[in-house]
């Protein structure tokens, strides 16, 4: 397996065996920068740094198809050619690196007739599809073409003999190829066999019959797949679900949150006409760099399937009925006044942070504490494992997570539960000194890892020592401990946060911030919840007996036909029909991640919030509205009337929930340890991952069920499970 | 001397006033030519060239001006209710002096074979229930979660 | 800078046509006799479904909201609009929709409190 790019792959094999010797000298010592000259502007750079690196620092851009910073160098495109004076042919900037004194031109006439030439190339065998082209108005050919080509052309066919054409595959339901459009930059393959770290894609032939391909005829079947369709710098590889929908300038782009997976990737939301059309990653080199789960990518369509559009209320016969706004209050407020304060919530996936003190203000003006959430933590008798935030966030931070050098999984599978964070983790594997073991179910994470059992009783030996992997743990530089919540959720989940708590402020990192204990986190809304004082759980609320219970958007069935509390008047409040509807009395439509500002806290406890793309279908509104109109119906008015205003709650509860973007520092670990420690230290049976393969990541949550796309993935695969070369 | 009473007979409109008791007298009295004014707004007499199956009754009286010389009486149970889309086709080209001969006279009509798809003539339907309503044939951008569909 | 207030009040208003009250008031009765006498002309050109009656209610109506005016110089300012708007109507740059806007009464006001707002979907 891949572990460190080819090119470098060299270099590192040669330096190896002396490693211990020169690392350190190289370490005491700062490489002398070395002065370039940039179309006459003068740059220090380190040495190594490429031409185009160098470039880039003074501001100049020079055009590339193949190169791409997050992936290897390939210098196959050539369109990156410029002149360096007393040099007699053009070099390719994007592999060369810089030489003491090199005067680089990159706008000489050398250089421009190298690209023009490059381009000529390029377009002898590029169709002339622009205007049936998905790529068209944000397609790196097209646009160079016209800043770096030719303004005439020579391409004359005159035994119409035709362009290069390739037949299309079949990647799967995901990505359309219309592989004539290649120009073999070959960024997807190296995405994918480096940061995806499936060797699906590869080229076969040389010259002009050269194919980017799967060889054989099998799905590209990765679960952040969709990046190789940014990736493209041509429409080769494009998004299938989006084909023939929208050119680039109808859409209208909206900066949002991801609220799919725990970790809150940062992302455009492309609509038009009050229409969600795609979805793209924005970048933020803290969470997501530039890439996204295809979760994330192509769930979108989900949103507009299943709405909950109109207020319902149940009508003697057992029928929901569609009303308006006033009768659903009326109707809810009746059942809440008369419920007095047996009055109770249980919070789903994707509930915003307003939503969430709004529905707690109310609860508590009503006299009632039963506020929790569907996903289960630890929290021991009379000792309190949610007290401090250290114990249920990702303390090191995702970005950390690629630094370390030991990693620990106890029943996880990042790759599905958080595909981000997993290639951050691969990330650190293949360039870096990371090394990951694994407690649980045998997965594939994409790289190779140590599989220490499945048996919970591993995790007793690891703390007391006996294991021989404690000894490895002990003695790593910056180990991590990375569980997951749906382990914590198990019954014997207290022993997991206590002996794993403690064992894990026992190891010794080198650099006394670097922070050991970690959960991930599988939803949106848990932290959040967490920090505003719900309790995890619905045991609690369902021992009570409430006489009114709020779901909200809680569709996991923690709450199900079965526990339901007998004689409870159920109000649903959420986006979509799924599993809470059908048994709720009440039904109060709010508004998705694409329809309102919203806060989200991600797993490692940073606030970000979403921005309205779209209006809520139909009569939705914002969730907190509702509640907040509600209140009044009932009457104990909450006081806030607007967004300015509940955040201002939001403020003086927790003031880090409106400090977005900002990662607050996690302490108290030895606190937090004291907390969450139980005298019950009992591990039963084996650890098991939700998640296991492709199949099981799709289809999740509410909105992933009623994608078609998410849907198709799945049939996809299960077609594919048959045939011979298939995963 | 003829010249003055002539041109008294002209000055006092005795001529006008004798075509308006003719008038009067072909819409048979003076009560049924008040009902007529205000349904029509006018009590022309005129040769009755013919009715259409609807009872529109088609007049000619060459002693005015073309253009004023061929009109329709609009059947009586219309009442008020009369619009010119309810002059069916063959009547509307004698109406508009495309041609001369009314239908039951026009050998290009008479020739024409019926069929039994040829549609009977209906009236404008705007501003009634019957009137045309545009729909949308785009899907809608929304599906709504149906509680009776499992 | 002590002195610039000061100053601001010694500084000599200059009249934009009237020089006292009287005038001004002169100026605001011939403005409103001229709209008196051009409304049956008014009503006879845009065909509105008002009476003479009602025109001259809501003429009175709209002299009497400036009633508590008093600085002669916005008096002076609003019988110029006065003029204008007269001449927009006498010449038909207005239309019939423009006249009709003097009785406003379909426009319903907007909701103020948060529920309310939130029932008509704002």
């Amino acid at each position: 397996m891949l572990r460190v790019p080819l090119t470098r792959a060299v270099l590192a094999q040669s330096q190896r065996a002396g490693v211990l010797a020169t690392s350190k000298r190289m370490q005491s010592k700062a490489p002398e920068k070395v002065e370039v000259f940039i179309d006459d502007q003068p740059v220090m750079v380190l040495p190594g740094t490429t031409v185009l690196q160098a470039a880039a620092q003074v501001g100049i851009e020079i055009p590339r198809f193949c190169y791409h910073e997050r992936l290897a160098v390939a210098g196959n495109c050539r369109m990156c050619l410029v002149e360096v004076e007393k040099s007699p042919k053009p070099v390719a900037a994007c592999a060369m690196p810089v030489m003491k004194g090199w005067r680089i031109k990159t706008n000489s006439e050398m250089t421009r007739r190298a690209r023009e030439g490059v381009m000529e190339f390029l377009l002898a065998n590029h169709p002339l599809d622009c205007p049936i082209c998905d790529q068209g108005g944000e397609c790196d050919l097209q646009d160079q073409a016209m800043s770096f080509g030719s303004d005439r052309s020579r391409f004359t066919d005159i035994d119409h003999a035709g362009k290069r054409a390739v037949e299309d595959k079949d990647i799967g339901p995901l990505i359309k190829t219309t592989m004539t459009r290649c120009i073999h930059c070959t960024r997807c393959i190296r995405f994918a066999s480096e940061v995806a770290g499936v060797d699906d894609l590869g080229t076969t032939g040389r010259g002009n019959d050269m194919q980017v391909g799967t060889y054989v005829e099998k799905l590209f079947l990765s679960e952040i797949s969709g990046n190789v369709i940014d990736l493209c710098p041509v429409g080769a590889l494009t998004n299938k679900p989006y084909s023939f929908v929208a050119r680039p300038w109808e859409i209208r782009r909206i900066d949002s949150i991801d609220v799919l997976d725990a970790l809150g990737s940062n992302i455009t939301v492309n609509t038009r006409t009050g229409e969600v059309l795609r979805i793209l990653p924005r970048e933020n080199e803290d969470i997501n760099e530039e890439w996204l789960s295809d979760k994330s990518r192509f769930a979108c369509d989900g949103l507009k399937r299943q709405r909950l559009i109109t207020p319902m209320l149940r009508k003697p016969d057992g029928e929901l009925e569609a009303v308006e706004w006033e009768t659903a209050l009326i109707g809810v407020a009746q059942a809440v006044k008369n419920a007095g304060s047996k009055v109770a919530a249980v919070a789903g996936s994707f509930v915003d942070a307003e939503q969430l003190v709004a529905v707690k203000d109310l609860l508590n003006r009503l006299g009632s504490e039963l506020l929790c959430t569907e996903q289960k933590f630890p929290t021991s008798d009379g000792l309190s494992g949610i007290d401090f935030r250290s114990n249920y966030l990702l303390n090191s931070s995702i970005a950390a997570c690629e630094d370390a050098d030991l990693v620990l999984l106890v029943g996880t599978n990042p790759r599905y539960e958080a595909p981000l964070l997993n290639t951050r983790l691969r990330k650190g594997y293949v360039h870096k000194e990371l090394d990951v073991a694994v407690i649980g179910p045998q997965i594939d994470l994409s790289y190779r890892h140590e599989h220490l059992g499945s048996n919970a009783s591993i995790i007793q030996d690891i703390v007391s020592g006996k294991h021989p992997f404690a000894k490895r743990l002990k003695s790593a530089k910056r180990p991590l401990i990375i569980v997951g919540a749906n382990a914590l959720s198990r019954n014997d989940g207290k022993a997991f946060l206590s002996s794993l708590h403690s064992f894990a402020n026992q190891l010794k990192p080198e650099n006394s911030d670097w922070k050991v204990w970690n959960v991930l986190q599988t939803n949106a809304s848990q932290v959040a919840a967490l920090d505003i004082g719900y309790k995890p759980g619905v045991d609690e609320v369902i021992a009570a007996g409430p006489k009114v219970l709020f779901l909200l958007g809680a569709d996991n069935e923690a709450i199900n036909k079965d526990n339901i509390p007998k004689d409870c008047f159920v109000v649903y409040l959420g986006h979509h029909g799924d599993n809470g509807a059908p048994l709720s009395h009440a039904i109060l439509p709010g508004a998705a991640y694409t329809e309102k500002q919203a806060t989200y806290v991600n797993t490692e406890g940073r606030a970000q919030q979403t921005l309205i793309a779209i209006t809520p279908p139909g009569m939705a509104r914002e969730d907190w509205k509702i509640i907040r109109a509600l209140s009044e119906v009932i009457g104990t008015s909450l006081p806030y009337d607007n967004l300015d205003e509940i955040r201002d709650r939001l403020e003086d509860i927790a003031p880090h929930l409106v400090r977005y973007g900002r990662l607050e520092e996690n302490n108290f670990f030895a606190q937090a340890e004291q907390l969450a420690k139980s005298q019950s230290v009992a591990f039963q049976g084996e650890i098991d991952v939700k998640q296991k393969s492709l199949a099981d990541f799709y289809m999740t949550d509410s909105i992933t069920r009623a994608s078609p796309t998410m849907a198709k993935c799945v049939q996809a695969i299960k077609k594919g499970q048959g045939r011979a070369y298939t995963y | 001397m003829s010249k003055l009473i002539k041109n008294a007979v002209n000055f006092f409109g005795v001529q006008q006033l004798l075509r308006l008791g003719a008038d009067v007298k072909q819409n048979g009295g003076i009560i049924k030519s008040i009902k007529k004014l205000y349904r029509m707004d006018s009590i022309k007499a005129g040769r009755l060239v013919g009715q259409d199956k609807y009872g529109n009754k088609y007049y000619e009286n060459p002693h005015f001006f073309f253009g004023r010389n061929r009109w329709v009486e609009y059947a009586e149970y219309k009442n008020l209710e009369y619009d010119a889309t309810q002059v069916p086709a063959e009547w509307f080209g004698w109406l508009h002096y495309r041609t001369d001969a009314p239908p039951y006279a026009d050998i290009a009509k008479l020739q024409t074979k019926k069929y039994k798809w040829m549609m009977d003539h209906s009236e404008n339907a705007t501003g009634t229930k019957d009137a045309y309503f545009p729909y949308s044939t785009v899907n809608a951008k929304f599906t709504a979660w149906d509680p009776k569909k499992k | 800078m002590a002195s610039t207030p000061a100053k601001r009040i010694i500084q000599q208003v200059r009249p934009i046509l009237s020089v006292d009250r009287d005038e001004a008031k002169r100026r605001v009765l011939s403005l409103y006799k001229a709209w008196f006498r051009t409304i049956p002309f008014i009503l006879h050109k845009f065909d509105i479904p008002k009476n003479e009656e009602q025109c001259r209610a809501k003429l009175r109506e709209e002299f009497l909201k400036n009633k508590d005016v008093t600085d002669v110089r916005v008096i002076d300012m609003l019988v110029i609009k006065g003029q204008m708007e007269l001449k927009e109507v006498t010449m038909q740059w207005k239309q019939k929709g423009h006249v009709m806007n003097y009785w406003k009464e379909t426009v319903e006001p907007k909701p103020q409190d948060f529920l309310s707002k939130f029932l008509s979907g704002n």
